[in-house]
């Protein structure tokens, strides 16, 4: 009984949302410019609603409590992070913008497609962005597994809701594009506010008598998670920084990264866009709080349950409602970002693969109608991989960040190195992300550090070094 | 187009950009500690609350001189 009330109010609120912003975007017509970068209108506010709602997704729902759970201090690096990337961004963002608005791209295979006149570096960008965007969407397939199976006080099967979910807003990229989810962004951040408030503030202060008094409490039983392992371990210093600048150099360089920039009506808009958006890492750190507060109250749970900590806390403590709210909040912190990975990894591949490569759907309406086509498809896809992948929300986004950031150098050296070109830009590419995703998919930790840190010293040596010695082609 | 900005300025930019930037992430290994607390808050959560409130400012001053607003 208690499991229907929540995942009604859980359903109420993703229909509701998905019925508002189809509301919000009836009539606009559907150019592939208007349907992947919302017709580069999206002024300062619209602007940090869609970043903010694309940014935070599940992960900062539910992994960020569930490292602060499991490790307590390394979670911070997700709030480091993000403030970092907003620092690059107010330089990156505007610069990335102005080529976008003058050459009329798309995507960010577009932009070095572009920036170094090579359509086999934009074609071999697009395939590596579908390819990492996909363990990203399955972050969000498995928050949202976890969200519902939570709701439903575990009678239900979970599974059979996800899929039917996550189709559901796969058919509602298909109609609504970017500007869909940016309406749909309003509901999430202010619902996802909402829980995070409760989970961070309302769950310290039930049980500890303040939020403070919850660091009195982990200083008395688990003091060694207030503070950062040596370095040379995982986890350890030397895992935070390396995980905290990996992590900010790839924030916006990922391919949905790219579609929310070309939005933008103005640079200034992308700049005090990048002022604002440090204010939303509170959320992050009560997440943090949250987690701590999980390992206090509901001690115990290993592997990939951790990332159930805090969930379970409400589950257990508070009325059904409570329950349904939260999880709701959760449910669109998987959905509403996936809908923007589905249109990014879908643009990338009609644009870039379909089009440029091959031939196919090079007219408005053609690529416009492939592009929709190719998002149910691309969540068909990213369903069967969640449906046999084993890892931590944490683990998960790590992962894609290792192969995501790899793109981050040749965005750079566009804007302020002439002699970088396309061999170098690709074969830097490739040796950072061969070096990269095994690291991370291994779990391997060179000296403590992130392997994908790694990774991108090797891809800046190999840019520099291949640039140096071929000949930039032509222009 | 605004006049190119002078060194100066140029360099003012870069080191209020690198200043939060180092704070948050290797400039941790420096205050990697519990003590001294902040109304019973370890040390290492307000110094990466503190530099995360910081940056909107650092930012805006950034703005300042290259005299966008």
């Amino acid at each position: 009984m208690n499991g229907i009330t929540a995942l009604a109010i859980v359903a109420v609120i993703v229909f509701g949302t998905i019925a508002f912003a189809l509301l919000a975007v009836r009539g606009v017509k559907m150019s592939p410019e208007q349907y992947i970068v919302g017709g580069r209108s999206f002024g300062a506010i619209f602007l940090w609603v869609l970043q903010a709602g694309e940014i935070y997704t599940t992960f900062t729902f539910l992994g960020v409590a569930g490292l602060a759970y499991s490790q307590g201090a390394p979670a911070l690096y997700v709030v480091a992070y993000g403030t970092i990337a907003y620092i690059i961004a107010y330089f990156l963002a505007p610069a990335v913008w102005r080529v976008g608005k003058d050459n009329n791209l798309l995507t960010n295979a577009d932009f070095f497609e572009n920036r170094y006149n090579s359509r086999a570096l934009g074609v071999g960008v697009a395939l590596l962005s579908f390819v990492m965007i996909v363990p990203y969407v399955t972050i969000q397939l498995s928050g949202l597994q976890i969200l519902l199976r939570i709701a439903g006080y575990g009678a239900y099967n979970a599974t059979a809701a996800v899929i039917v979910g996550f189709l559901v807003m796969a058919l509602f990229v298909f109609s609504a594009g970017l500007r869909g989810t940016a309406w749909a962004s309003v509901v999430k951040d202010i619902l996802v506010l909402g829980a995070v408030l409760f989970a961070g503030v309302a769950i310290p202060m039930h049980f500890f008598g303040s939020p403070l008094g919850l660091f009195e409490r982990v200083l008395q039983t688990h003091p060694h998670m207030l503070t950062l392992p040596p370095a040379g371990v995982f986890h350890g210093t030397l895992w935070y920084a390396s995980s905290v600048l990996l992590s900010a150099l790839g924030f916006y360089v990922g391919p949905q990264t790219f579609n929310s920039v070309y939005s933008a009506r103005s640079g200034d808009a992308l700049r005090r866009n990048a002022i604002y958006l440090p204010i939303y890492q509170i959320v992050a750190a009560l997440m943090v709080f949250a987690g701590l507060s999980a390992a206090l109250i509901n001690p115990g749970l290993t592997g990939p349950n951790v990332d159930q900590s805090f969930m379970l806390v409400v589950q257990r403590y508070f009325p059904s409602w409570i329950l349904g709210l939260v999880a709701g909040a959760g449910a669109l912190a998987a959905l509403v970002p996936a809908s923007a990975l589905l249109l990014a990894a879908s643009s990338v591949i009609t644009k870039n693969v379909f089009g440029d490569a091959f031939g196919v759907a090079t007219s408005d309406r053609a690529r416009t109608r492939l592009t929709r086509i190719i998002v149910v498809v691309v969540a068909v896809l990213a369903l069967g991989i969640w449906m046999i992948a084993q890892k931590t929300v944490v683990e998960l986004l790590l992962l894609y960040y290792n192969g995501i950031t790899q793109f981050f150098p040749g965005v750079v050296a566009a804007f302020v190195w002439k002699r970088a070109n396309a061999w170098g830009v690709g074969l830097g590419i490739l040796a950072g992300v061969s070096i990269a995703v095994p690291l991370a998919a291994l779990n391997i930790f060179p000296l403590g550090m992130n392997g994908g840190f790694v990774g991108l010293l090797a891809n800046v040596v190999v840019l520099i070094l291949v640039s140096l010695v071929t000949r930039r082609e032509s222009g | 187009m605004r006049p190119a900005p002078s060194s100066g300025a140029l360099l003012l930019r870069a080191l209020l950009a690198a200043i939060p930037i180092f704070a948050l992430s290797f400039g941790v290994l420096l205050v990697n500690r519990v003590e001294p607390r902040l109304f019973g808050i370890p040390f290492l959560f307000c110094w990466i609350a503190a530099w995360v409130l910081l940056t909107p400012a650092f930012l805006w001053t950034i703005g300042r001189v290259e005299r966008r607003w």
